[in-house]
């Protein structure tokens, strides 16, 4: 544990306990998100699934990035890992974006990775609105991160036909946002 | 449609396998089916069995995430007197 990083961010007001939990979730999140959306990935199939395909898996690299950068805020701040695997998933921030019924249906899975974009992007917009000019490192984290889950939404929702967002896909490497963090 | 107290939702917690209910603007909603209001408790900070229509003005989405859960009541506040 970082004890005068967690102590600086104590005495700005923040519930350390509470913020370390919310993290330890969003972390279940950006792991679990990584394993739904490989097998995500290996559908987006055909003449509609393949323009979707090289998205998705820049999403799903990113998600995993995620994960990687958010856990040593977890143990700075004296956190951990749950032990059992189970258990991690399971309190994912997020529903688990699994491969809808029918899984030749592109709309469907569309819908999937889009609510998991929007879920990561509430859950990052909180824990920005609660770490803002109190805890500067979690807060430039997870503004990174959010960065990077707005992006993903954009690219998904246009495929649904909710209109441009302005933005393309990634050129070059992954986690533009997020790569300050895993040097 | 049930009336409940504020007392009476406050059993409703979503803790022991009891279901989870929480009041928005009056209406009771049954959020027990959501992963996201596992064991009665949301996002950390918020529990279930409470009336949370102040809380979601900071929320980080709007009153439509309630579209997809049944209401099960109406929440009668304590009745205030005139003096």
């Amino acid at each position: 544990m970082a004890r005068v990083a967690r102590e600086m961010v104590e005495k700005a007001g923040i519930n350390v306990d509470q913020l370390v939990e919310l993290l330890v979730k969003n972390a279940a999140a950006e792991l679990t998100t990584y394993y739904y959306y490989t097998i995500l990935r290996c559908n987006l199939i055909g003449l509609e699934g393949e323009g979707i395909k090289e998205i998705a898996e820049a999403a799903r690299i990113e998600d995993r990035n995620h994960f990687e950068a958010i856990v040593p805020r977890i143990y700075e701040l004296g956190g951990k890992l749950p032990e059992d695997m189970k258990i991690f998933h399971d309190m994912s921030a997020c529903p688990p974006a699994k491969l809808p019924e029918d899984p030749t249906n592109v709309k469907e899975i569309l819908k999937v990775l889009v609510e998991a974009e929007r879920c990561a992007v509430r859950g990052y917009t909180h824990i920005c609105n609660m770490t803002s000019g109190k805890d500067h490192r979690t807060y430039d984290l997870a503004l990174a991160i959010l960065n990077e889950e707005i992006e993903h939404e954009s690219w998904f929702s246009e495929f649904l036909g909710e209109g441009p967002s302005g933005h393309f896909m990634r050129r070059g490497e992954t986690s533009p946002f997020v790569s300050k963090f895993l040097k | 449609m049930k009336e409940f107290t504020e007392k009476e939702l406050a059993e409703y917690n979503g803790k022991n396998g009891k279901p989870a209910y929480i009041a928005y603007k009056g209406k009771v909603f049954d959020v027990s089916s959501s992963f996201l209001w596992k064991n009665g408790k949301h996002q950390v900070l918020h529990e279930a069995g409470a009336d949370l229509t102040a809380a979601l003005q900071q929320a980080p989405h709007g009153e439509d995430v309630f579209k997809k859960f049944p209401i099960v009541g109406i929440l009668r506040k304590k009745e205030t007197r005139n003096v």
